[in-house]
């Protein structure tokens, strides 16, 4: 697979060769790819969607059999040993955190890492106040809150998400922007939408139906858009 | 215009490189107009080709008489000595000029072609002979699609000065050996050899001659150019931007007003900006699997 050019920008800087990485939210297995494919010598790729797993083993588990491991497991109980790790990546992880799960997450992503590692966080900036897809991230939250209470997508400034590692002992050491305009295409807002149509089979016809309708509204209304940022943070971990 | 070395030639080009094709499209008079409005922008490195129809015999008039403001690159296609020679000869004819300043090999697809080339009685024995003779003053190459043979063809042929090949969003964001066209750049960059980026403004292949027969597509190119100013100053920056000595203008004539707009008003572009349009071309080419982030 083609490694998207975030990943390939964040890590750009970054000592992968040789690395004990974790990929922490491993999604469909961008960052994954990307930490194979500049040389880490292990990728523990955590997830706790059960199709991420099997996406990600599909799509770069091919002749990487030595370094991949993929993990089906809660971030908030990482399944990796006290300072085992040399590098941490979150690709996109903390905008689908619920903003409880944030710090222990934080935590947790600290606690595995070897006490001179690693660590790149990349997300999106909270975006422009007129941008038209807020629209569609607005309904995503509204299906996600009906169903289990808590916001499908939390976007936070990048100084919120240098802070909150900053609390537990990780320095600053770049931020780069990874993409400016984002390039919301149609098959973002289709992925997005398709998101709103799973919240919208778990609640009944009566709201669910609506709940679609809007979705599948906004998708052709929007088409696409570009607008936004999305960064990319790198700490280290201050010795001692 | 901005004007960049085209690698060690000493040859100073503008950012954009005139893609005299687009004459071949036009009656005479319509050509010299063109040729007026390109050289108004600044523009002094044409490219044109014997296959291009006409193009040579259209960009005659302008040129002769714009001689000493233009560096020239003309093509051939033709793999061996007899062939290349012909069409030395027949090009000068036709341009009506005594030497091209930059004669390339045009559109190498095959490992084959590359042995035959540089064999004895290759097409490169009859252009190094074109060369001492003063008809050609610098050697290049063209490819469309091969970046691995592009890099063989620099290790086999010790002088060849420059080197043209397609550079855009959708190629860029490609990772396969096929692809690497970044490979190109930098070993062009350490060895000095020019580099001319062709496709920047290509926005897909034409649908098949089922759905829209030949005749009836709205533009002359060999791909569906994108076509709108804001697009094409967008295309433009972009191939500016990967370090390309010189961009090489799309074939329609309907294009090139707001192609050297674009070229004259450009400012660069970020780094930022760029992955963006490479991670747009990559999702709207039909992602798999569908995929919420970038
Ligand atoms: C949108 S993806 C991020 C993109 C991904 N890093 C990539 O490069 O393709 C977010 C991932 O985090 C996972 N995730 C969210 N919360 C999690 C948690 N508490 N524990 C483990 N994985 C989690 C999701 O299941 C999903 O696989």
């Amino acid at each position: 697979m083609d490694v998207p050019e975030t990943v390939t920008a964040a890590l750009a800087d970054r000592q992968v060769e040789g690395q004990v990485c974790l990929e922490a939210g491993a999604g469909v297995g961008n960052a994954t790819a990307g930490l194979l494919a500049a040389g880490a010598e292990r990728v523990y790729a955590v997830t706790d969607d059960a199709d991420h797993a099997a996406t990600v083993r599909e799509r770069v588990g091919d002749g990487n059999a030595d370094r991949l491991v993929v993990l089906e497991a809660d971030l908030r109980a990482t399944p990796l040993a006290t300072d085992s790790v040399d590098f941490v990546t979150a690709h996109g992880l903390c905008n689908v955190l619920p903003p409880a799960d944030l710090t222990p997450i934080a935590a947790e992503l600290t606690r595995v890492a070897k006490p001179d590692g690693h660590l790149v966080v990349d997300d999106y900036a909270v975006p422009p106040a007129d941008a038209a897809v807020n629209r569609l991230f607005a309904l995503e939250n509204t299906a996600a809150r009906m169903v289990d209470g808590r916001p499908a997508l939390t976007f936070y400034p990048p100084a919120m998400l240098a802070a909150v590692f900053v609390d537990y002992g990780w320095t600053v050491e770049r931020k780069k922007t990874l993409l400016d305009p984002v390039p919301w295409t149609e098959a973002h807002l289709d992925a997005h939408a398709e998101v709103v149509r799973g919240y919208a089979a778990r609640l009944p016809d009566s709201l669910g139906e609506p709940l679609t309708a809007m979705a599948d509204d906004l998708v052709a209304a929007i088409g696409s858009e570009r607008t936004g940022t999305m960064y990319s943070l790198a700490f280290r971990l201050a010795d001692g | 215009m901005e004007t960049r070395a085209l690698g060690d030639t000493g040859q100073e080009s503008t950012v954009l490189t005139f893609g005299s094709i687009a004459l071949n499209w036009l009656e005479q008079e319509g050509a010299n107009q063109l040729v007026e409005l390109v050289l108004d922008h600044g523009v002094n490195h044409f490219d044109v080709a014997p296959t291009y129809g006409d193009a040579e015999l259209k960009l005659g008039p302008k040129l002769r008489q714009y001689r000493d403001d233009i560096f020239l690159g003309c093509k051939t296609q033709e793999r061996e000595y007899e062939g290349a020679a012909r069409k030395i000869d027949r090009s000068l004819d036709r341009l009506g000029i005594d030497t091209i300043d930059l004669y390339q090999i045009h559109g190498l697809e095959y490992e084959d072609e590359l042995d035959t080339i540089t064999a004895d009685g290759g097409a490169l024995d009859a252009i190094r002979e074109a060369k001492d003779d003063g008809k050609i003053d610098h050697i290049g190459l063209t490819s469309h699609g091969n970046p691995e043979l592009i890099l063989d063809a620099i290790d086999r042929i010790d002088d060849l000065e420059t080197v043209m090949f397609p550079l855009n969003p959708v190629v860029a964001g490609k990772d396969g050996d096929e692809y690497d066209y970044e490979a190109v750049l930098e070993r062009c960059e350490a060895e000095g050899i020019g580099t001319l980026g062709i496709k920047a403004f290509a926005k897909g292949s034409w649908p098949s001659t089922d759905e829209l027969a030949e005749a009836d597509r709205p533009y002359a190119n060999w791909y569906e150019p994108v076509d709108t100013p804001e697009v094409i100053r967008e295309r433009f920056d972009f191939a500016a931007a990967q370090s390309l000595d010189t961009v090489v203008s799309p074939g329609d004539p309907k294009l090139v007003a707001m192609v050297l707009d674009a070229a004259s008003r450009s400012t660069g572009m970020g780094e930022a900006r760029q992955r963006a349009l490479i991670e747009e071309a990559r999702h709207n080419d039909s992602p798999v699997p569908e995929q919420l982030h970038h």
